[in-house]
């Protein structure tokens, strides 16, 4: 009945479609602007923009284009895309501003990422298919993951690179992805059982043991990789995953509790054992007893918060630059800095708005599995912001991650696209209902 | 369609993350609001320090035109005054911290201002790429005179404008010289005779005799005593508790009214006129004089020290009253006693900029002379602004005197812990154009009259000429 409703009054017009891509336009062409006037303004405009950079930016605005005129035209969700490059704008322009150098690789990584969920919209119904083989997704992981611990290279204290000639990539990130592909079809194949108690434990019920047993697989790598590759950022994302989507199957809080009785177990013993593990952790408590030394980058994202107070300090204006890898990992204190609670509660609602529409795509999903991947993806996002911002803002101990499209990155780019596709990929035909609901 | 309960599980786990969100969001809010102040003023914050390095500080200047601190083009600071003016114009290090206007106006000096730094892109607009110029009461006359009679001795020196509240001359010695003041700072910090502290405004110094009019003033506001009484001066005063008080170098002063008690600094006179007032009302007029106060900003003056009234015994009581005692007071205190003296019994709020100028000439900040406090009533201090007079004219002021000028004044001669006696002299001028208050104080230089009286003939001397 609903369909009739939306058949009599045909789709929306692209002009309005298209007009969604005005806001991360702005925000790249403002920025972009006030760098070349300032840069113009001390005689240096060519240092702040180099003419290498506008084939880049032309070719990205064309796919942008393309992408939501696809959207549009195929019955996609066309909120989603706005809303990630409206990320990436001001990813871009705080590059542009931190790091110019950095501008092409960050637009030409933006490229391929938007080449790779053209393909993966394009392959779609391939893909899907691999939501039918769960353990082969796990053992896919297992070895992604794996592979940075044989053949990895350290850069920035993780050891979770791999490096091929001009290229480096970081398997977490992609890791995370079939991780999901995992964990939403196992869960789904298993929640029946996994939420019968066979076993008690107590107060604690437990499904049979050979059916928890690839979770427990999935917690363990990730402990795993927070030791051997002193990546505490992504570790803590799997296990925050793993957990939100075993809640969401079996609707067991007893799921929870164990994982959280885990993670609480192995985070105490690798106090007590690993040196780094203390050291993040005591910063964490008092950045101020060593400000200089281990602490010195947290304490320096603080002064951002500080200086940049309400209003920032205007873009251009603010110093972020004294703090170290602020064009990665604490891009959001620059914002803080320079763009003020204004722009950084912006960015935060950003990803709250992504999630939520995440989760209204979820919701319409047909099959349990589409659902619960549409529902991870979505989580996922948003799980990774809140770990990076609140690491940066000394909420919690500092990780090592990405904050999804506007860190300066590829391999977090070309992977939070790849999410974006999915949850695209999944909206595909919830459109014409979502619209005639709302 | 979906399962339902699958769709309520992802909606919780939604509505969790959402709250964690939630809570973030208020950390951010808490440390970019509530937080900000207090983060971004620490010391570690190079924000600050960069910032300046960028701007070219304004300057500060005399309120005749001198230059006291400017900033060459190549950044560099200069003090053309040294020493000299180093307790006006402080300084300013990266490492060191700051004193002066150098700290205290420090905002003003870098063209900005406290209500704009926080107002985001705006401020932009209004930051200019120099500082404002700081244009001090100070009068470069005063302040040579100064400094000059001062130095080579450990002392201070305040003048004040009695009717506004200008400072004119502030001196502190021994002085450091600005322009050198961070290599030397290790020494500095730890020398002896502390050339850090502003001693004008910082020190705490007995006032010996010249806190006598102030007690004069209670003696006759309180009734305890009339001008027309004679007191008798045997040259020592018995106390209950068996102690004694003595005239300075044994002198007796006989038969004498209260006028020329003043005059001669007699000290039998006024400790017994300190018995009669008992120490409540003794401290009532402490407190009316304001020495109880401190007095914030660019001056940073120290509350003085006052004995506990309520439980002073009469020894004390009246050793308070001629300025012994606990009782322990700033220059720039009984400079501003002696300028309510001659202004009618109102102190002038003391202040040190006169006027903050912007790059482009406009005055952003121009102060208007404003009432500290009513410290006595006009009558009384007339009577005893004339009895100072006297103390310049006959008694042991004479060396103060200036010819074809109203100078009024009162020695002191204090006792102290330290050594030699510490030579006071405080007192106003009427000059032609203006009526001047001043505190002098030489430590350990002997008697107020032969130590301190000519430094204050100077000043008045290089502001009338």
């Amino acid at each position: 009945m609903e369909r009739s409703a939306v058949q009599g009054e045909r789709s929306i017009g692209f002009a309005r479609a298209g007009s969604f891509l005005l806001m991360p336009l702005g925000i790249l062409l403002a920025g972009l602007g006030v760098l070349c006037l300032k840069g113009y303004a001390i005689g240096a405009a060519g240092k702040v923009l180099e003419p290498a950079v506008l084939p880049y930016l032309l070719v990205c605005l064309a796919e942008a284009l393309i992408l939501q005129f696809l959207l549009w035209r195929k019955k996609y969700d066309f909120i989603l895309l706005p809303l990630v490059l409206m990320l990436c704008s001001v990813g871009l322009v705080e590059i542009a501003r931190l790091k110019p150098e950095l501008m092409v690789p960050q637009l030409r990584w933006l490229c391929v990422a938007q080449a790779v969920l053209l393909i993966l919209l394009r392959f779609w119904k391939q893909i899907r298919e691999m939501l039918s083989y769960p353990y082969l997704l796990g053992l896919t992981c297992v070895v992604v993951l794996g592979l940075p611990m044989l053949f990895g290279t350290e850069i920035g204290g993780s050891r979770n690179w791999l490096v091929f000639g001009p290229f480096s990539l970081q398997p977490s990130e992609f890791g995370k992805i079939l991780i999901l592909f995992f964990l939403a079809a196992y869960l789904s194949d298993h929640r029946h059982v996994l939420s019968l108690p066979s076993m008690r434990l107590g107060p604690l019920c437990l499904p049979p043991m050979r059916f928890i047993a690839p979770l427990v697989c999935i917690w363990g790598a990730a402990v795993l990789m927070f030791v051997v590759e002193r990546d505490l950022g992504s570790a803590l994302l799997f296990f925050g995953m793993a957990v939100l989507m075993t809640y969401m199957a079996t609707g067991s809080k007893t799921y929870v509790f164990l994982a959280l009785l885990f993670i609480s177990l192995a985070a105490g013993v690798s106090y007590l054992a690993f040196g780094h593990v203390r050291v993040r952790f005591d910063i964490w408590l008092n950045p101020w007893q060593d400000p200089n030394g281990m602490a010195y980058q947290v304490v320096q994202s603080l002064f951002s918060f500080g200086t940049g107070g309400v209003w920032g300090t205007g873009f251009g204006f603010g110093r972020p630059d004294f703090i170290p890898e602020v064009h990665t990992d604490f891009i959001y204190a620059a914002i803080g800095e320079e763009w003020g609670l204004i722009g950084s509660l912006s960015v935060l609602l950003c990803y709250v708005l992504l999630a939520l529409r995440g989760i209204s795509i979820a919701l319409q999903c047909e099959e349990d599995r589409e659902l619960m991947l549409a529902a991870g993806c979505s989580m996922l996002l948003l799980l990774q912001a809140f770990v990076i911002i609140a690491g940066v803002t000394k909420f919690m101990p500092l990780t090592g991650i990405t904050l999804p499209f506007v860190s300066y990155g590829g391999s977090s780019l070309v992977s939070g696209f790849m999410e974006l596709g999915l949850l695209l990929a999944l909206s595909q035909g919830t459109q014409e209902r979502g619209t005639s609901r709302g | 369609m979906a399962d339902w309960k699958l769709k309520r599980n992802m909606l919780r786990a939604m509505a969790l993350l959402l709250l964690l969100c939630g809570i973030l969001a208020l950390n951010v809010i808490y440390i970019s609001v509530f937080k900000a102040e207090e983060v971004s003023e620490n010391p570690l914050n190079q924000r600050t320090a960069a910032l300046q390095r960028e701007i070219v500080r304004g300057k500060i200047v005399t309120a005749d035109g001198q230059v006291l601190a400017e900033t060459a083009t190549d950044g560099v600071r200069t003090y053309p005054w040294g020493e000299a003016a180093a307790s006006v114009t402080g300084y300013k290090g990266e490492n060191i911290g700051g004193a002066g206007l150098e700290a205290h106006r420090n905002l003003e000096l870098m063209g900005m201002s406290k209500d704009f730094s926080r107002l985001g892109p705006i401020s932009q607009l209004l930051q200019a790429d120099k500082g404002n110029d700081l244009v001090t009461t100070i009068d470069s006359r005063a302040q040579e005179a100064a400094y000059e009679a001062l130095s080579g001795s450990r002392g201070a020196a305040v003048v004040l404008d009695a009717k506004t509240g200008a400072i004119l001359a502030m001196v502190s010695t021994p002085a450091y010289d600005p322009n050198v003041v961070e290599a030397d700072w290790q020494s500095l910090k730890e020398a002896e005779e502390s050339p850090l502290l502003n001693r004008a405004v910082q020190g705490l110094y007995p006032p010996g005799s010249t806190i006598k009019p102030l007690t004069a003033a209670a003696a006759l506001g309180e009734g305890v005593t009339d001008e027309k009484e004679l007191f008798k001066c045997t040259g020592r005063l018995e106390l209950e508790d068996g102690s004694s008080i003595g005239e300075y170098q044994d002198e007796v002063h006989g038969q004498v009214h209260l006028e020329e008690a003043l005059a001669e600094s007699c000290n039998v006179t006024f400790g017994s006129l300190g018995l009669r007032l008992g120490s409540k009302r003794l401290g009532k007029y402490f407190e009316d004089f304001g020495f109880s106060q401190e007095i914030g900003g660019e001056i940073l003056m120290a509350s003085s020290h006052l004995p506990k009234f309520d439980t002073l015994g009469q020894g004390d009581l009246a050793q308070t009253a001629i300025g012994q005692a606990s009782l322990l007071v700033t220059p720039l205190h009984m400079a501003l006693m002696a300028s309510a003296l001659a202004n009618g019994g109102t102190a002038m709020r003391p202040y040190l900029v006169q006027k903050v100028i912007s790059p482009k000439g406009i005055t952003l900040e121009n102060n208007r002379p404003e009432k500290w406090r009513n410290c006595l009533d006009t009558r009384l201090a007339t009577v005893i602004d004339g009895y100072m007079e006297q103390v310049v004219q006959h008694g042991t002021g004479t060396v103060a005197a200036v010819k074809g000028i109203r100078v009024t004044g009162k020695t002191g001669t204090a006792e102290n812990a330290s050594g030699a006696d510490h030579a006071w002299f405080i007192g106003s001028a009427q000059l032609p154009d203006r009526t001047i208050a001043f505190a002098i104080i030489v430590e350990n230089g002997g008697s107020g009259g032969r130590a301190a009286a000519p430094i204050a003939r100077q000043i008045i001397e290089s502001m009338a000429r």
